[in-house]
């Protein structure tokens, strides 16, 4: 069995530690037997490595280098990213790469940046001098058939435990919200939703980065992309997830939820 | 160097010796009263009794007010040249606890003024964070300003490492062209920033390619050019972006370093150590001290807390690493690694000195740590997510570590201290509240 990681932009789009989900991905892969390649998707690639891979992960990027990756994705391979999650091809995408699949980012300074348009959602920088949205963050997933598989994994309803630091702002069109925020700011501050789940794509501002502590979103990307790939039910065997367990009930204390409720309900 | 106007109207006379007195009595309370060592509150007290107090004491210093700035190194820069020029029979005001901002500065300051309010030293050397160096350089009209290196930090906090070098280059341009600006060569922002100032700029950098990485670190911030915009060349990097490199779309080149690196030896241990040893030697040569005065004072150089520190605690050394951000902690992890020693201590906290993101640590190289082996312990308030870097550090199931996890700090340090071999050192790789902390429990004494 093997699996591709399809990478966006590593050395422009990997500014808060996206790195993690890669690396999660990848031990998680490996460690259960399966050969794991790591490609980088960036300006070296073509449609075709586009094509290729089983999983993709992209993450933020400081706004000089957002323009240069939207610059490079263009044409072809702008079209094969949107094949590739309309075909239903899981990934997740932190903070910049949200926006970039989205309509637009307007940045604090500069010109709009056209996005992809996969995503019904805009993203907008409030200006220099707003507040950054920073801090802890907790949610519940509630994109409906995403919660229905992770509380079929776990056997609970699925909480995800993450950081968010961003300054943009992301308004949801007609694409379903990733979750409801618990605890933080999530997409705006204002409506309550956080990120946003089209096909198998899950578009988030939690970063931390978010697989590392939510080791079943990790396990359900896994099992999407075989499934995807191989045509066939899987299994994965289990793994110790006692560290992220703890990571998360710290937090839970910490952030004083209760985690009675929020891990066994 | 210049001398400064050092006239100050009366009403400001009058406002400046309440500040000072006020703040020199807070300074004796606190200390006296064992709440810690006051390097910020004095400061922020008597600056809103003096809105213009950094500059009517800056403007008293005699010989010239030095500023350093950057995101690694400060602290330790600042006090070679300090040692250096103090060995010269010079009298300092020196932020020493590594309080950086405003009033961190102010306090520095006020520790060397008398009751009136009249600064009697030689130097000012201030470290400075990088994000208040445009609001700082009015008030202070430095004579010289080191620039070390622009990496990643608290992100939290900061913008980005490209805005940064821009609201520099804009602020340090407002100076006079008397301005002495000592810039990093191999950081490609920072030669880029030298080469645009109409000051006279120096640079220091290293030309030792045997002291090349093997690759680019994950954890780099600037590969491209700063003037174009299109990729960099590198010849050889020495960590994180720091190297030699030129840009084959513009022409952009690093600039050429004042000395040669491989004629100095350094303080302390650490590639990121002889950066910091090269940028004050430069900084001493232009205030125009004596070579055997600058190796002498080299040679005898002793760490600041926290920095290459090494400790005698129950018999056993150790070692503090401040490991703050993720190019720091590679190089501090290269130092654990070229020893032979096995244990290691990593303290990951998550306050506002250290950042509240700790997502940076994904960025650290951590597989360098974890394949060679050994007891790793891990603590601070954020021990599960750096628990997890090193559980995700390893290829396979069969661990080749023993990982410890131990929420409380003393027992931490305890287990740490018992895992270590008399014949070895414990490495401890803390963030910075974290390395108080750790100081304050090792030493029995609290740094405020």
């Amino acid at each position: 069995m093997e699996i591709i990681i399809g990478w966006l932009y590593p050395k422009l789009m990997s500014t808060y530690g996206d790195r993690g989900n890669v690396i999660t991905l990848q031990r998680r892969s490996q460690w259960r037997g399966y050969n794991v390649t790591v490609l980088p998707l960036d300006q070296n690639s073509t449609p075709q490595d586009i094509k290729s891979v089983d999983v993709i992960v992209g993450g933020g990027a400081q706004d000089r280098q957002q323009e240069i990756v939207m610059r490079d994705l263009q044409g072809a391979k702008a079209e094969a990213i949107k094949d590739k999650i309309e075909q239903g091809t899981p990934g997740v995408f932190t903070c910049g790469s949200p926006q970039l699949l989205g309509h637009y980012y307007e940045p604090a300074l500069g010109k709009r940046i056209q996005g992809l348009g996969i995503l019904d959602l805009v993203s907008v920088h409030p200006g220099e001098t707003s507040k950054r949205c920073i801090g802890n963050l907790v949610i519940e997933v509630t994109a409906s058939r995403l919660a229905r598989e992770l509380q079929a994994m776990t056997g609970i309803k699925p909480y995800l435990v993450g950081f968010e630091n961003h300054g943009g702002r992301t308004k949801l069109g007609t694409v379903e919200p990733l979750g409801r925020v618990v605890y933080g700011l999530g997409n705006n501050g204002e409506d309550g939703t956080e990120g946003a789940f089209y096909q198998n794509a899950i578009a988030t501002y939690s970063h931390g980065p978010l697989l590392p502590k939510n080791p079943f979103v990790a396990d359900w990307l896994i099992v999407t992309a075989l499934k995807l790939k191989y045509q066939q039910e899987f299994e994965l065997s289990p793994l110790d997830d006692t560290l992220a367990l703890q990571g998360r009930e710290s937090m839970f204390n910490r952030l004083k939820l209760t985690s009675s409720l929020v891990i066994n309900e | 160097m210049k001398k400064k106007s050092k006239f100050i109207p009366i009403i400001n006379r009058i406002k400046l010796y309440l500040a000072v007195s006020i703040a020199k009595t807070i300074t004796f309370l606190v200390r006296s009263l064992g709440f810690g060592a006051a390097s910020v509150l004095p400061g922020a007290i008597a600056r809103r009794i003096e809105p213009k107090l950094l500059q009517f004491l800056s403007q008293q210093v005699k010989k010239g007010v030095i500023l350093i700035a950057g995101t690694n190194g400060k602290t330790t820069t600042a006090l070679l040249l300090c040692t250096i020029l103090e060995n010269k029979g010079f009298k300092i005001a020196h932020n020493s606890t590594g309080a950086n901002l405003e009033n961190g500065l102010a306090t520095a300051l006020i520790e060397n003024t008398n009751l009136m309010g009249y600064l009697n030293v030689d130097y000012a050397i201030l470290e400075v964070d990088e994000n208040i160096v445009p609001k700082v350089l009015q008030p202070l009209q430095p004579n010289l300003i080191i620039c070390l290196n622009l990496f990643r930090d608290q992100l939290d906090r900061y913008g980005e490492v490209d805005t940064i070098s821009k609201k520099w280059t804009r602020a340090i341009s407002t100076l006079p062209r008397e301005t002495v600006v000592i810039a990093n060569a191999d950081d490609p922002t920072l030669s880029y920033l030298g080469q645009q100032l109409h000051q006279r700029v120096l640079f220091f950098g290293l030309s030792e390619p045997e002291n090349y990485l093997d690759s680019i670190p994950h954890a780099v911030d600037s590969i491209y050019c700063p003037r174009c915009g299109d990729p960099l060349d590198y010849q050889g990097v020495y960590l994180s972006h720091l190297g030699d490199f030129t840009c084959p779309s513009c022409g952009f080149n690093k600039s050429q370093p004042l000395l040669l690196s491989g004629e100095w030896s350094q303080i302390l241990v650490g590639l990121y150590n002889k950066y910091n040893t090269l940028a004050a030697v430069t900084a001493a040569q232009e205030l125009g001290i004596d070579e055997p005065t600058i190796k002498n004072s080299i040679d005898n150089f002793q760490a600041a807390f926290g920095r290459a520190e090494d400790l005698l605690v129950s018999g056993k050394k150790v070692r503090i690493l401040l490991s703050k951000n993720p190019v720091g902690t590679n190089e501090t992890i290269r130092v654990v690694t070229q020893s032979q020693d096995k244990t290691t201590l990593l303290v990951l906290n998550d306050r506002i000195p250290d950042g509240t993101d700790v997502s940076w640590i994904w960025d650290v190289d951590t597989e360098k740590l974890v394949e060679r082996g050994g007891t790793l312990i891990v603590s601070g308030d954020r021990l599960y997510d750096m628990a997890l870097r090193l559980r995700y550090s390893q290829s396979s199931l069969d661990s080749k570590i023993r990982l410890i996890v131990e929420e409380d700090l003393q027992q931490a340090i305890k287990i740490a201290l018992e895992n270590t071999p008399h014949h070895e050192t414990l490495h401890i790789l803390p963030t910075y509240s974290a390395m108080l902390e750790v100081r304050g429990i090792l030493t029995g004494r609290k740094i405020l």
